[in-house]
């Protein structure tokens, strides 16, 4: 983190996508600094899960240049199996319904990335996913199946498999927005603590107290374009666009 | 009257062939029916084993021609299909000589005489002659010469599966008469001295009864020489006398619980040695065949569903008999032959997988979308997800039907003993055939299949609870 040159783990350039005639993003640019949490706020249908998911592949963009990580991805040609499992391995992914695997403890959720996919040795995942799980506060469920935690703990060991990666970028999609309010709290502060020790943050997000107190970078969608993007005093802050002010607006006073 | 085998002068059949085609094989195939007493049956007396006066007089020319003999059992419809399928090389079960067969395959010497009777009920004086059988319903093995003369006496013809079914139905009264050798009548009369039938007619006819091989087989001057130097030296008479001079005065049943006794263990080890590694090897084979098959199913690619697709309507869409027929009856005749066993095996595992495809194409699709991206986002691939996550979880969903499946299968397993296995059906119809015990031994049977679904039951119902033990209740 050097302050001459910014180091940047993600930088997309003009990113497209279509699903039929529904253009959902329209030419999208943004790079993400190193260390640092950006949030992505805007409507619903404005294209923002679809961008967080075009990350990691699971939507995989139509046009664009995208470098995640040390993989840098020209989706204008297509992508072989191969490129795409390099791509999709820079970040990690927690969902919005969290989709642990319910058929496995809570410990084997977090070590089936690293042991099966990464083939690292069992022993050593598995005293990392210890040590995360204690991060997340969850060590000692660490036996138990995911159908007997809460929303709110499941979700924190969606985000303990995402870490256990150790990705370059964790992305979140909308991973409070499942959750019953009093459950949103606990899931937040992990996510906080984790700015706060230099993971980097990409987070969809309806949380805009959140939005405005972790985040480095904001970037405000609407219809399939990056309307405003910025430091959250200013997004957030002092928006310069209508529609930005409007969808705050109607957020912050919903009546 | 109790006439027995043919002491033909020999006929110096020309031993001019070349080659000795049964000596260079070194065995002698024997198609025979095994429920056609006192001919070929699975005699109480001798341990159960096949036996009878066919039987031996096959072993014994086996023996004159130094190569070792090699029994399967066939239904008598299905005889001369085997024998074009080459299950067998020859057919040793009474085939009487008429012209028409004749011309279809190689016959040999004869080797036994018999004499045409027909059977009614003891109360009927309605059968004279045969002339009276126009109009009346006879219960025949529909093939057999037997049935061709009560056709040919313009008698309604109702087909059965052997003699010991047609004894059966005309002692309930299901038919009036029924036409067939009149050893075999009295063998049945000796051991039910009060069954209500009556021999009523006895026909002029005589027919002369020979081994069958294919047609040019080349097989004739070894068994007719074989069958004249038995008959010379009195081999002949000798089996003759073993199996055929029934003796009415020194018969008697065995009491039917003491048929149950002796037989559980025979019909147990059916059920173990066939049964059970049948329905197993079977379901396992199925069960890979319809992962395949259900995942070409769910492929993008037009064709590859397509033609899973086609492959599930087909098997569902056919009879399981009918596809057992033809992998066993109609695959020899393009070249391909597959012995009796791995030929269910085939036809089972087909038709598990058609079914089975089904249940699993469903099961995998029970399963949540973001269950596959979640693998994906772990690093993943296909194989892996599909692997690690997706089956796993669409086990729980499948087992309840893939169970069901199974049961029917073990039930199914029966219908092997049409094409040759000798699993616990066929072992039960073995040894009801001769003592006509039909509700003793097909109820044991029955309890047999029942047990096998009881502890099939059993361990799904521990395999479920395994599975749903990480599912909120």
């Amino acid at each position: 983190m050097t302050n001459s040159k910014t180091e940047y783990r993600v930088s997309a350039k003009d990113v497209q996508k279509a699903f039929g005639d529904n253009r959902v993003l329209n030419g999208v640019s943004f790079d993400i600094a190193q260390g640092s949490a950006t949030t992505i706020i805007g409507p619903s249908g404005s294209g923002k899960t679809t961008l967080l998911r075009a990350l990691n592949a699971l939507d995989v963009p139509d046009a664009g240049v995208v470098k995640v990580g040390d993989v840098e991805l020209d989706f204008s040609k297509p992508a072989s199996k191969d490129q795409l499992r390099r791509y999709r391995a820079q970040s990690g992914f927690v969902f919005q319904s969290h989709n642990l695997f319910p058929h496995k403890t809570v410990l084997e959720n977090v070590i089936e990335g690293p042991v099966i996919a990464q083939k690292r040795p069992k022993d050593e995942a598995a005293s990392e996913a210890v040590e995360l799980l204690t991060q997340v506060g969850l060590a000692e469920k660490q036996d138990q199946y995911p159908f007997q935690l809460s929303g709110g703990q499941q979700q924190r060991v969606g985000i303990a498999r995402a870490l256990a990666l150790k990705p370059k970028v964790v992305l979140f999609d909308e991973p409070t927005s499942a959750l019953d309010p009093e459950l949103v709290g606990e899931v937040l502060s992990v996510i906080r603590d984790l700015a706060v020790e230099g993971w980097t943050l990409v987070i969809v997000t309806h949380e805009i107290q959140f939005a405005r107190q972790v985040s480095d970078q904001v970037l405000f969608t609407d219809r399939g374009v990056i309307l405003e993007k910025g430091p959250p005093a200013e997004v957030i802050g002092n928006p310069k666009e209508e529609r930005t002010r409007q969808f705050l607006d109607r957020i912050l006073n919903p009546l | 009257m109790l006439l027995t085998a043919l002491l033909l002068a020999a006929c110096g059949s020309s031993n001019t062939n070349s080659g000795d085609p049964i000596k260079s094989a070194g065995v002698l195939r024997v198609g025979t029916e095994g429920v056609y007493p006192p001919y070929s049956f699975h005699d109480a007396k001798q341990g159960g084993e096949l036996a009878g006066y066919d039987v031996d007089v096959a072993k014994a020319v086996a023996e004159k021609l130094g190569v070792d003999v090699e029994f399967v059992e066939t239904p008598w419809d299905a005889m001369f299909a085997a024998l074009e399928a080459d299950r067998f090389d020859i057919v040793a079960n009474e085939v009487t000589i008429s012209d028409e067969r004749k011309q279809k395959y190689d016959l040999s010497e004869p080797y036994s005489i018999s004499q045409g009777v027909i059977v009614t009920r003891k109360e009927d004086s309605t059968i004279k002659t045969l002339a009276d059988l126009k109009g009346k319903r006879t219960a025949q093995n529909p093939t057999s010469n037997w049935a061709e003369i009560a056709r040919d006496a313009g008698s309604e013809v109702e087909s059965v599966d052997g003699f010991s079914q047609a004894i059966t139905v005309l002692n309930d009264g299901r038919v009036d008469a029924v036409v067939n050798d009149s050893i075999s009548v009295l063998a049945y009369q000796a051991e039910h001295p009060d069954a209500p039938i009556k021999v009523a007619v006895k026909l002029k006819e005589r027919g002369d009864q020979a081994f069958a091989a294919r047609k040019d087989s080349g097989l004739l001057p070894e068994l007719n020489k074989a069958l004249d130097e038995l008959r010379a030296e009195g081999t002949l008479t000798k089996i003759s006398e073993k199996y055929l001079d029934v003796d009415l005065s020194k018969a008697g049943p065995t009491s039917t619980w003491q048929l149950i006794l002796d037989n559980l263990w025979p019909l147990a080890r059916a059920a173990i040695e066939k049964t059970i590694p049948l329905t197993i090897i079977s379901f396992v084979v199925g069960l890979v065949i319809a992962l395949v098959v259900a995942l070409a199913r769910l492929s993008p690619n037009i064709v590859i569903s397509g033609l899973a697709r086609f492959y599930i309507s087909i098997i569902r869409g056919t009879p399981l008999l009918v596809q057992l027929f033809i992998v066993f009856y109609a695959l020899p005749q393009i070249g391909v032959k597959i012995d009796a066993f791995p030929a269910a095996v085939i036809a089972f595992s087909l038709n598990v997988g058609g079914y089975a495809a089904e249940i699993i194409r469903s099961a995998i699709q029970s399963i949540p979308k973001g269950q596959w991206e979640a693998a994906e986002t772990i690093g993943l691939d296909y194989v892996g997800a599909l692997r690690r996550i997706i089956l796993p979880q669409a086990t729980r969903v499948a087992v309840p039907p893939l169970s069901n499946t199974l049961i029917s299968l073990v039930k199914d397993t029966s219908l092997a003993s049409t094409i040759l296995v000798t699993e616990l059906f066929r072992t039960a119809q073995n040894v009801a055939a001769p003592t006509f015990e039909f509700f003793a031994l097909y109820g044991t049977a029955a309890l047999y299949y029942w047990i096998i679904c009881l502890v099939l039951s059993f361990a799904q119902n521990r395999y479920e609870r395994r599975l749903e033990r990480y599912v909120a209740r």
